[in-house]
């Protein structure tokens, strides 16, 4: 007995082999762990849409095809893509505003264009979710119109022109162009009123100094929350942004200007060198599917890309659900912008500066 | 020349002030008091304004507030990724600190004793961190793991946060440490003490308010640290400022407010726990 438990006594290198041992196991552990199961690397917003995928529909995904779901929500996506290698790139999928996703392509970073004999799905987007001026797919739009105040009696709204009207000075409100999508938008937008097209910088320019006094912010949240709070009557801002608080009784509503509403797509991307990319594209092709379409419908308040897809009454009477809503959209140039944007930042900044 | 310099000092203050008249002497003490006051408003009024903002029932801020309540620290506590992401920053914060304290102090102590060649080039090195945008040094070491393909590791965010704290360490040591009387640790030897119990009981205890300094330094610049978190978080595993920073792109509400408010009470109870388990009060003054 006692020679047997000499014989287990525990020796210095025993002890130190099993603490390395230990120590590397727990260190590699998530990297065996991680080995079994395929992973797939996606980008994805934060905010209800984060809490809907992590709930529901990224465990659906991750059940049906037998695989991981590591979703990263904190941006900047385009650089950490730009930093990593192209040959293993740190994202299959990017989920992000088309124009980074313009600004993707042409780096090399995504693929231009999704195989529709990989992703059945594509076949039933409307038109402008897979044109040609989208890299990837669009899987849904907002529109971007205007928001404003109803308790301040400023009557009936239907044109983006009425923004300019001197009784809103003091309560309108704008993006940071630079950093913001919607204010990118935008600018193309007063080239399309007030000059021969979304190309008419000049036009855009003239009509962004005559847009001052305004309120301009980086995110979309605050320009909510100051639209909310009342701080601004009239401003630049995307239908979710207005539908979100839908049931909360604010005095606060969308408004479709009748020259079109511009498009703000959620576009999926798969990266070239992924060696995911059976899986990338199924996940495209979920994504697309009508009943996860409508459940992330319903939640956010997007448009769906899905042609197919059916919502309940209150959404589909707001979102753009059929071809004669879906024709107001207006599509951005985000190739050609993308190409001027530090010439048109540095305009911006001089108008907005003073 | 020393002695009968020093006591010459006093008289001539005495004599100014002397010379200066009553009602003057009056201005110049509100004028100072107000300016302190003025200080003391611009660095506590945004604070004022976040604890506002997370008390105010309504989903953005309003001034002056409509009510009081306690539905944004209750989101806040609700929310797992709000959780996880604070209880995920205060084990980087800590991890943090203990490695920043121990490199910092230790590499402090070679260059205030090491003799070594170039020290000035060292001390630049180390506390050129402080020089660089953080964000380049997130977006540096964001390659540097890409091309070590060892992914986004904590350690490698704790690295990260060791990187932009450790000058905080290094510098508060080495000022303590150039008052240092060396002869104490002399006396100590030479009392049979061995290097290390010099190092533990006469050392350590001198250079303990530099150090602790650093480290409090350390642990609050970890743990808003945003700008390296950027780069280095891994998904599902985001700090606070990061996790914050996204969920105010999408929703600015009182959340935000809450959150700060827990950052603002946790750096306060870190403070006062140092002070209490160490004495903070006797070495550094706050």
């Amino acid at each position: 007995m006692m020679k047997a438990l000499g014989s287990s006594r525990l020796s210095r290198r025993r002890f130190l082999t099993a603490s390395a041992s230990l120590g590397i196991g727990t260190i590699a552990a998530p990297y065996v762990a991680r080995a079994d199961d395929p992973t797939l690397r996606i980008t994805g917003w934060g905010g209800k849409w984060g809490e809907i995928m992590k709930a529901e529909i990224g465990p659906a995904f991750e059940s049906e095809f037998k695989c991981k779901l590591q979703t990263d929500s904190a941006f900047p996506y385009l650089p950490k893509l730009q930093a990593s290698s192209r040959s293993a790139p740190i994202y299959d999928v990017l989920h992000t505003n088309s124009n980074e996703q313009w600004a993707a392509a042409e780096m090399g970073l995504v693929e231009p264009k999704i195989d529709p004999k990989l992703v059945p799905n594509l076949a039933d987007v409307y038109p402008y979710a897979v044109s040609h001026k989208i890299v990837g797919v669009s899987i849904f739009t907002s529109a971007i119109g205007l928001g404003m105040r109803t308790d301040k009696g400023y009557g009936n709204i239907t044109s983006w022109k009425e923004l300019w009207d001197a009784k809103y000075n003091g309560v309108r409100g704008g993006y940071v162009i630079p950093v913001n999508s919607l204010g990118q938008a935008f600018l193309m937008m007063c080239g399309t009123l007030f000059g021969k097209g979304q190309t008419d910088l000049d036009a855009a320019y003239t009509a962004l100094e005559k847009l001052k006094p305004i309120k301009i912010v980086d995110f979309t949240g605050a320009m909510e929350k100051m639209l909310l709070s009342g701080e601004v009557g009239l401003c630049v801002i995307h239908d979710s942004g207005i539908y979100r608080y839908d049931g909360q009784n604010q005095p606060t509503d969308f408004v479709s200007p009748s020259e079109g509403v511009l498009s703000l797509e959620q576009v999926l991307t798969i990266t070239p060198g992924s060696k995911m990319k059976e899986l990338a594209n199924a996940y495209v092709n979920y994504m697309l599917r009508p009943e996860v379409q409508k459940r992330l419908a319903e939640t956010v308040w997007y448009s769906p890309a899905n042609k197919k897809v059916k919502l309940d009454a209150k959404y589909d009477a707001k979102l753009l659900t059929t071809p004669e809503k879906v024709s107001k959209l207006i599509q951005v140039d985000w190739k050609w912008y993308n190409e001027r944007k530090d010439e048109i930042d540095q305009r911006v900044n001089r108008i907005f500066r003073a | 020349m020393q002695t009968t310099a020093s006591p010459s000092l006093p008289a001539a203050q005495q004599a100014a002030s002397a010379r200066t008249p009553g009602p003057i002497r009056h201005y110049g003490r509100y004028l100072y008091l107000a300016i302190n006051i003025a200080i003391l408003v611009f660095l506590l009024a945004p604070i004022a304004i976040v604890v506002v903002f997370a008390l105010n029932p309504t989903p953005f801020i309003q001034f002056p507030p409509v009510g009081v309540s306690l539905r944004w620290f209750e989101k806040f506590f609700a929310s797992r990724d709000f959780m996880h992401a604070l209880g995920f920053s205060l084990e980087v914060a800590v991890l943090t600190t203990l490695s920043a304290t121990v490199l910092g102090a230790s590499a402090a102590l070679a260059l205030a004793r090491g003799n070594l060649p170039g020290t000035r080039l060292i001390v630049a090195t180390m506390l050129s961190p402080l020089m660089l945008p953080a964000i380049l040094t997130g977006l540096a070491l964001f390659q540097t793991y890409v091309l070590l393909d060892v992914g986004r590791p904590t350690w490698g965010l704790v690295a990260g946060h060791t990187l932009v704290t450790l000058p905080y360490v290094v510098r508060t040591t080495l000022a303590v440490l150039h008052n240092f009387d060396t002869r104490l640790e002399e006396a100590a030897r030479n009392l049979g003490a061995s290097p290390l119990r010099t190092f533990f009981e006469v050392t350590l205890p001198l250079i303990k308010p530099g150090v602790l300094a650093g480290a409090i330094f350390a642990f609050i610049v970890s743990f808003d640290q945003f700008p390296v978190s950027l780069f280095l978080v891994s998904p599902g595993n985001e700090t606070l400022p990061v996790t914050l920073f996204n969920y105010l792109k999408f929703d600015l509400d009182g959340t935000i407010g809450a959150a700060s408010v827990v950052s603002i009470v946790l750096a306060f109870v870190v403070v006062i726990g140092l002070d209490r388990t160490v004495g903070l009060r006797s070495y550094v003054k706050l």
